[in-house]
């Protein structure tokens, strides 16, 4: 299989992670927090260390700002949620995700005040937009750091030098840049980082995380067991405790362990480097063919591992149809959860095909890609010009 | 050897905890806090040598976290309950 849906889940993941899987499977791992038998002060011991790891990834400043939640999903409805009261205006942008778009229009249904910043037609924003939509009572700017549809990257530390000068919050999407595209969240005065697993990570579904800066506090989404202060009715006021109630997903999070470290050994500006190298090659491909649209920002402009277009004549589905049944390639059509992005750059009556390298993703197969590409180009010409 | 009792309110600061220390070649042992000391219900705590105790405390003093109290404590795990030897932080 040649694999082009990293956007979507990574895959293939470095050996080490089924490993830990496996074992944190068949060698006992216990439930931490719950007991004092060795099986379950070693999973804590694995579970902090996941999150050093992380600190040390994204320059998180305090691992114990770092909670685990199933995925990014979870944790921008965490952060997102817990903050944001009736009365208060957030800032989003126009090529969100549906896990940001929809949590604000639902808030938005219960007196949340929201304003959708337009980006231009390639998906990216205009700081100086922001700036002009900033109000009084504006808590949030929660953006997408680089578009899952298209990959345009927005300038988050841009963004968030503005926010920290007018003491608003900034919540940054990481799910297609976290462990492609290097964090730093003091440099970028990100306050609130969410983060999947199982994408750049290079880790198992089933895991993703929040960083929440010691300038927030957030209302937990949930309630429940933390394995401390048990006699208390209320939540615990520190973090991770705060907003971490349950069985956290331990397997899960050992495989996130090892991935983790596999990315701090590698280093993410290498992966980045490399990612960039195919998506370039991708995209000069894609330009000489012809009837092929492609979205997003210009082909020399840096963008994530994202790359969507259209043949002209054929349907989003067919193509990734095609693409697989005729090389075995596996990658996203339609609309990829972000119908706020698709309506920005026109292509909400049509979707796209998404093909998303990832760090092991071979030149070769941008080849193979590319050549079958033309080839349905080149038969959906024939048929337009038959009339077929 | 006397030993100490640090006694903190989530397992998730006695990781952080122990993981300091042990990158600074102190072993510190993880367990549950005995229930005599444990006023809040579930607690965790980090026994160690007296003389590392100094260690202890800057790293929890680094990473912003109080602990609920220090003991004096025995190797047998069993914490000493003489009010007068309880050695509160």
């Amino acid at each position: 299989m040649i694999y082009l849906d990293n956007a979507a889940t990574s895959w293939p993941k470095p050996p080490a992670v089924a490993r830990a899987v496996r074992n944190a499977l068949i060698g006992g791992m216990g439930n931490p927090g719950r007991t004092n038998h060795n099986n379950s002060m070693n999973a804590a011991l694995m579970v902090q260390e996941c999150r050093e790891q992380l600190a040390q990834l994204f320059g998180i400043p305090n691992p114990l700002r770092i909670c685990f939640a199933a995925n990014t999903t979870d944790a921008l409805n965490l952060a997102i949620k817990g903050v944001i009261s009736p009365g208060d205006h957030v800032l989003s942008s126009s090529m969100e995700h549906n896990s940001v778009w929809r949590p604000l229009v639902a808030l938005e249904e219960r007196g949340v005040e929201l304003t959708v910043v337009a980006t231009d037609a390639s998906g990216v924003i205009d700081v100086a937009s922001i700036e002009r939509s900033i109000k009084s009572n504006t808590k949030l700017i929660a953006m997408i750091h680089a578009s899952n549809v298209n990959g345009a990257i927005q300038p988050m530390a841009e963004i968030g030098r503005i926010a920290r000068q007018r003491g608003i919050l900034l919540l940054a999407d990481a799910a297609q840049t976290a462990g492609s595209i290097p964090i730093d969240v003091e440099a970028m005065s990100i306050d609130l980082l969410a983060f999947p697993g199982h994408k750049g990570l290079l880790g198992p579904q089933g895991t993703g995380g929040l960083y929440v800066s010691e300038r927030v506090d957030l209302r937990p989404l949930k309630e429940g067991g933390t394995g401390s202060d048990s006699m208390s009715p209320h939540q615990p006021l520190y973090y991770p405790d705060r907003l971490e109630s349950g069985t956290l997903n331990l397997p899960g999070i050992a495989g996130l362990n090892e991935s983790v470290r596999y990315l701090l050994r590698k280093g993410v500006a290498r992966i980045e480097r490399k990612e960039a190298a195919l998506t370039h090659r991708l995209l000069d491909g894609l330009a000489k063919i012809e009837g092929v649209t492609v979205y997003g920002p210009a082909v020399r402009v840096t963008r994530a591992a994202v790359v969507s277009f259209n043949i002209q004549g054929m349907d989003s589905v067919s193509v990734a149809a095609q693409l697989e049944a005729r090389a075995d390639i596996a990658c996203r059509p339609g609309w990829h959860c972000a119908g706020l992005a698709h309506r920005t750059q026109g292509t909400e009556l049509t979707g796209t095909v998404r093909l998303s390298p990832g760090p092991f993703t071979k030149a070769s197969e941008i080849v193979t890609a590319l050549g079958v590409i033309a080839e349905l180009a080149r038969e959906a010409k024939i048929q337009r010009a038959s009339g077929a | 050897m006397t030993l100490k009792l640090a006694v903190f309110a989530s397992l998730n600061q006695v990781a952080l905890v122990k993981r300091a220390l042990q990158r600074e070649g102190i072993y510190a042992e993880m367990l549950r806090t005995p229930r005599c000391l444990s006023h809040t219900g579930c607690s965790f705590a980090l026994r160690c040598r007296e003389e590392e105790l100094a260690q202890l405390e800057k790293a929890c003093s680094q990473w912003k976290i109080e602990p609920g109290g220090i003991f004096a404590d025995m190797e047998d795990s069993s914490p000493v309950l003489d009010n007068d030897l309880l050695d509160e932080w």
